[in-house]
Order: C-alpha cells, then structure tokens, then sequence
C-alpha cells in the first residue's frame, strides 16, 4: 500500500522524534509497502500554535495515498478517509504541563482560549482517525483525560535490536543516556556511598551542559567514588552501547515521570539485563515488574543502594531476572513486526 | 548558518527539481559553516479552488531556527521568512505562460480566473519581500519580468555529477539521452536518420514517459529499416552509462518543445565537449546552441537531416563545434561552488 509518514519538526532539531519515524519507514518498506515521509515545520510559539493548525489542516492527503501515519502534533489534523496516529505526545503546555512550573504563559484568559481551542480542535481532529496508538499507557491515559479519546499503546522497538548480545554478568550497573537532571544520574552516584557490596555504577552519555557533566564528575570525586563509578560524558556510538551491556551486572533506568519506558531500559532487556527504576519513573514501571526482570526501589540513594547490592549479591536471581527481561518483550509484542501489522491493519 | 530548502512535492513522484533540491542540500552541507535540510510541503494542484488552500497552507508555516530560506517553487515559496531567496525552476505555468498559450486548466471558468489571479497576487507579495531572486534559466526569468515584472539574475542548475562527463572519443552515432516523450520529439531524429544514406549511427537512450510513445519509436525504426542503425535504450540508466553515451559520441542531439532551461542533457552534451543539434522552437537551449557550437535546425525531417549532416560529414568540424561548445560552458562558470556562495550571498 502507498503511505505517507507524517510529522512535524523543528528544523535542524534531530532526536527520538525523528528517529521513531525514520525507523519505521524502513521497516514498512521492509514490509513492502511504498513509503513517502514528509516533515513539516512547527513552532509552539502560543500565539503562533492555532493559524499554524489552520494551515495543516488544510492539506489533503486523500488523493496521493491509501494511509496516513501520523506522529507528533499538529500532522493528525491532516485530511485523509484513513488516517492512523502513533500518538507520541500533546503539544504538552497545553495539557498535563499547564498547571505546573513548565507551562511556560501566563494563565490568562487570552492563553486558556487558545488552550480551549487547541483541546478541542486536537479532540475532533484525533477523533477522526481511523485507530489511534500512543507510544505508552500514560500517553493513552492522558489521551483519556483531556480528549476523552480511547487509544491503544503500541511500543516503539529500538532500531536494530539483534545488535545487542550477552555474554555474562560483571560487576558493573549500567546507565547509557542523556547525563541531564530529570534522568537522574545524580541519585544514581549519591546511592554509590552506601553500598556495601563490590556493586560498581557506570554512567555513559552526553551533557546536556558541559557544566552539569563537570557537575556530576565533581560530586564523583567529592564523594570520594572514583574507584566505583565512572563516568563518561561523551556520546556513546551504538556499538560501545552494545559492548558496555553485553558484560553488565543490570541496567539502570530511571527518570523522573517518563512518558514511556525510554530506549535505556529496552537496550537492556535485549541485552538480557534486570533493569532498575524507581517508583516515580514514570512509562518505564510498565515494563519493570519488581522482582521479575528488575527492581523497582523509592527515588531515594539508600533504598537505591539496597537495590544494587540487591543485585550484585545474587547473580543468580540477576541472570533470572535478567532472562525474564528479554520474555517480558516478547510478552508486550515489543517488536517491529507487531508495529508495521498494527499500524496497516 | 541554517538554511533551510524549500520545495513542493508530488507525494511518490519524483523528477529532476527534487535531484536538484537533494543535491543543493548536499552542496550546502559540504560548505564550512553551513547546515542545511529539505523541507517538502505535499502539493495538490486539482481542482482549481485547491490552489488556494495550497497557498494558505505554505503561508501559514511558521519557521524558527532557520537563518536562510531558499525557496524553489511554487506555492512551497510562500512559507514566510525575513531571509528567503528563490531559486525559482519554474513558476505555476498554468497561472502564467501555459495561460497564455491557452493550455491552463485555470481558463475554464471565472473560478478558475479567480484562483490565477490569486496566485499572481500571492506571488507579487512574495517577490517584493525577497532578499534575491534568482532564475534556473533566461526563459523563466523573462518570463517573471513580463508577467510580474520582477527583475532577477540567472544562475544555471550546475549538472550533479560533472565530473563524469570526461568527454573522450568522437565516435559514429549521435546521442540522444534524456526522457523520451513525443515532446522531445524523438522520431524527428528517426525519421532524419532515414533521408540521410551512409553509416551514420543514432542511440536513443532514457526512460519512455508511456509505451505508447516507446512503441511508435520501435516500429517506425522497423518500418525505416533502420534497426542496423538506430539504437533503442529505452529504461533509466545508471548515470555512468548515460556518460559514456555521451563522451563516445561524434554529436548529441536533444529536441524538446519549449523547454524552460538549456536542459541536462545540453549541459552534459557541452561538458563532454560535443556538438549539440537542437530545433528553432526548442526555447532555453537556444541561449547556449548555436551555429558555433552545434546546429539549430526547423523541427522537420528534411532539415534535420540536412543539419546532421553538415555537423557530421566532416569529423574535425564536429570536433572544433564541441570544443566551442566545452569552452562556452566553462566560461559560465555553471559549478556548485559558484551557485552555493551566490545563494548565500
């Protein structure tokens, strides 16, 4: 069938977003479908948002295509008798972020209009799809709670995950992302103190400022950790990604109230690894079942470290654990073909 | 600096202006300093009143981390920008000269008055507030003086694979490569070949636009006789093959109707130092072909034979006409180097 990918972006903005599309697109062709990928520019500028919309909603797709697949906001508002969503977040100020900190606009008259106008908008054109997959339950949820929309989650893979392999398990819990506060790595280190076994913590990824990987690194030395955790603040190419799971005792993974269940957390299950969240994690708590194929320990550097040692003294239940993290997404259908089946059904 | 292309697109069809966009993109992104992507709004031309939801849909884009547009055809052009230059291919003929020469699906009715009336309106608005304007060729840019009465400069499409047209041995056949369309008038050359005795060979090579045109060439060279000395390539070509056509060549020859520009294939004739015939209507070739670098002959059988064979008979002659010809493109200075530093200019 003929299909066009749908999504918007910021220009010269690459990441997750883009990727999840991409990825697709070569796995429909795979399929054997005719795939054309479109991105669009947008801007959340407020006061910008709603003529934008405007303009997306008068493209007609109905002619060129059999099927629509639409990403990020505001591509679902597009014309197509068969449009389908992998619904990966709302224009989020306008939603689950407006009454906190983030909202980033006044809570005036003039800002709850153009919210109005955006839920309801949002909620009719959604409403029009022919199916509608979030990326997580909690994207579903919210969908519920805002647009009274039913949707259906539908787990993006990771690209290429043969990739990962496993050849045993060391001494070392692994953290591959983003070093950036709300991934917390800092409770990850602070935890590192009170641990009592040979447990060792590994950090790996970008800064989101030079300033805070320094920032981390000091705390490393201050806390006198150097011997248990290193840290590298760099980007890991998906080679090393593979090559510093293969050996690891588990993975660590635990934002502060994620959408989803993030790569990290993926990798590592390919890769046969427990992996440890917390509480207020967020998407990833529905795939970590406590005990299972990870732990799931209170955001707090004690309760942590108990988890680690927890790990580092029974490598039995690790290598347990570690298989049931594997079957457990093959028991979610976390896997390409279920994605290009569903979204072509 | 970011800059950003801006192109039209027909959703799975794909021609020469999206080979130019995806190499400008390329060209830009090999300059020190410079980034740059492809932006493709999807283009719906019919009915007529769509025109105007397709204009509205560009102007309603809003663009934010993007230092420099370069737009390069309708309507996707209209997207605003304080920083856009055009490197306009073409404008929407059928508003304009197709208008005018009474091939316009916009002269059936007072809508269709209407929406070309639009799109002049929306083009002049455009125009004024562009930094620079350029044209791909003087026939477009007469035309955007008499119709709109802008003034701009040209800048010629450089070929994206010069090198490869090494030019090399003056050989037996001439070459005739690009689409082969009754609009490139194909069985011209045929029929010529045929009144001309003697050995001289032609190659048609290059991908039929319907198999009826391509039918009607196989069985006029049957009913020629011409089979020993006429050569059908019908398909797409890898472009070493198309290259070696044309550096082997005595001549080239490339008959199109009213073309917008001089044309690949007169570019790629001229950078392998080869005389080019063409005919007396064959519009943006004429700026380039000329009795001192090929011939430009009437668009019948009798006059292109008896063109084909003064450029042919004498072997130096046709050597001396493409070196002329090699001379004059090199003296236009048509690189990528050249083209990229103008458009940032």
């Amino acid at each position: 069938m003929r299909i066009v990918l749908l999504s918007s972006i910021v220009p010269f903005i690459n990441g997750g977003a883009r990727f999840i599309v991409e990825w697709l697109e070569e796995k429909l062709v795979e399929a054997g479908h005719q795939v054309e990928r479109f991105y669009l520019p947008f801007t959340d500028d407020p006061n910008e948002i709603l003529h934008q919309i405007a303009a997306w909603r008068l493209i007609d797709l109905t002619q060129w295509c059999d099927r629509v697949i639409c990403f990020r906001p505001p591509a679902y508002v597009v014309d197509h008798p068969n449009k389908v969503l992998w619904f990966i977040h709302h224009i989020r100020t306008f939603y689950d972020l407006w009454d906190t900190p983030y909202r980033g606009m006044p809570d005036d008259a003039h800002h709850r209009a153009i919210r109005d106008n955006l839920r309801a908008l949002d909620t009719r054109a959604i409403a029009e799809s022919r199916a509608v997959f979030t990326n997580s339950q909690v994207v579903a949820d919210r969908l519920k709670t805002f647009n009274g929309l039913d949707a259906t989650p539908l787990y993006p893979p990771v690209y290429q995950p043969e990739r990962f392999i496993h050849t045993g398990y060391g001494d070392e819990i692994v953290a591959i992302s983003r070093l950036e506060p709300h991934k917390r790595q800092a409770l990850m280190i602070e935890a590192m103190q009170y641990v009592k076994t040979g447990v060792k913590l590994r950090l790996a990824g970008t800064a989101s400022s030079p300033d805070y990987g320094r920032q981390l690194l000091k705390m490393v030395d201050d806390l006198g950790l150097r011997d248990r955790v290193i840290l590298e603040d760099r980007w890991i190419s998906e080679d090393e990604k593979a090559h510093m799971l293969k050996e690891a005792l588990a993975v660590a993974y635990l934002p502060k109230d994620e959408d989803s269940y993030g790569y990290p957390s993926l990798e590592g299950a390919h890769a046969r690894k427990a992996i440890v969240t917390t509480t207020d994690s967020g998407g990833v708590l529905e795939l970590v079942e406590h005990g299972r194929n990870g732990l799931i320990s209170e955001p707090d550097p004690r309760a942590l470290a108990e988890q680690f040692d927890r790990l580092h003294a029974d490598k039995r239940g690790v290598a347990e654990m570690g298989t049931a993290s594997l079957n457990r997404l093959a028991e979610m259908k976390i896997d390409w073909s279920t994605v290009v089946d569903r979204l072509t059904a | 600096m970011k800059v950003l292309v801006v192109n039209n697109a027909a959703p799975f069809q794909r021609g020469g202006a999206e080979e130019l966009a995806d190499h400008l993109v390329r060209r830009l992104n090999a300059t020190p300093g410079v980034q740059s992507e492809l932006v493709r709004v999807p283009f719906t031309w019919e009915p007529a009143e769509r025109l105007i939801e397709e204009m509205l849909i560009s102007k309603g884009m809003r663009l934010y981390n993007v230092d420099r547009v370069i737009g390069l055809k309708f309507p996707a052009y209209l997207i605003p920008h304080h920083e856009k230059v055009l490197w306009l291919l073409h404008q929407f003929r059928q508003a304009y000269d197709l208008s005018e020469a009474g091939q316009s699906h916009l002269d059936f009715d007072e809508t269709g008055r209407t929406v070309k009336a639009a799109i002049k309106a929306a083009d002049n608005d455009c125009f004024a507030q562009c930094r620079k304007i350029w044209c791909n060729s003087p026939v477009t840019q007469s035309r955007l003086m008499k119709f709109n009465g802008v003034a701009s400069e040209v800048l010629y499409p450089p070929l994206n694979d010069g090198e490869l047209f090494t030019g090399g041995e003056y050989g037996d056949y001439v070459f005739a490569g690009g689409r082969v369309a009754a609009g490139k008038r194909q069985h011209l050359l045929i029929e010529a070949l045929a009144l001309l005795p003697g050995s001289l060979r032609l190659v048609i090579a290059g991908p039929p636009e319907n198999q009826v045109y391509a039918d009607r060439l196989t069985r006029l060279v049957e009913d020629l006789d011409l089979k020993d000395r006429v050569d059908l390539r019908f398909g797409f070509h890898p472009r070493e093959d198309i290259a070696r056509w044309a550096n082997g060549a005595l001549v080239c020859a490339y008959l199109p109707f009213d073309e917008d520009s001089v044309g690949y294939v007169t570019m790629e004739a001229f950078a392998a130092g080869k005389a080019v015939l063409t005919v007396t209507d064959s519009g943006g070739l004429l700026e380039i072909v000329s009795a001192d670098t090929g011939a430009v002959a009437e668009p019948t059988p009798q006059a292109l034979a008896q063109a084909l064979e003064r450029l042919t008979s004498d072997k130096a002659r046709a050597i001396s006409l493409g070196a002329a010809a090699r001379d004059l493109w090199r003296d236009k200075n048509v690189t990528w180097e050249a083209t990229v530093r103008r458009l940032l200019d």
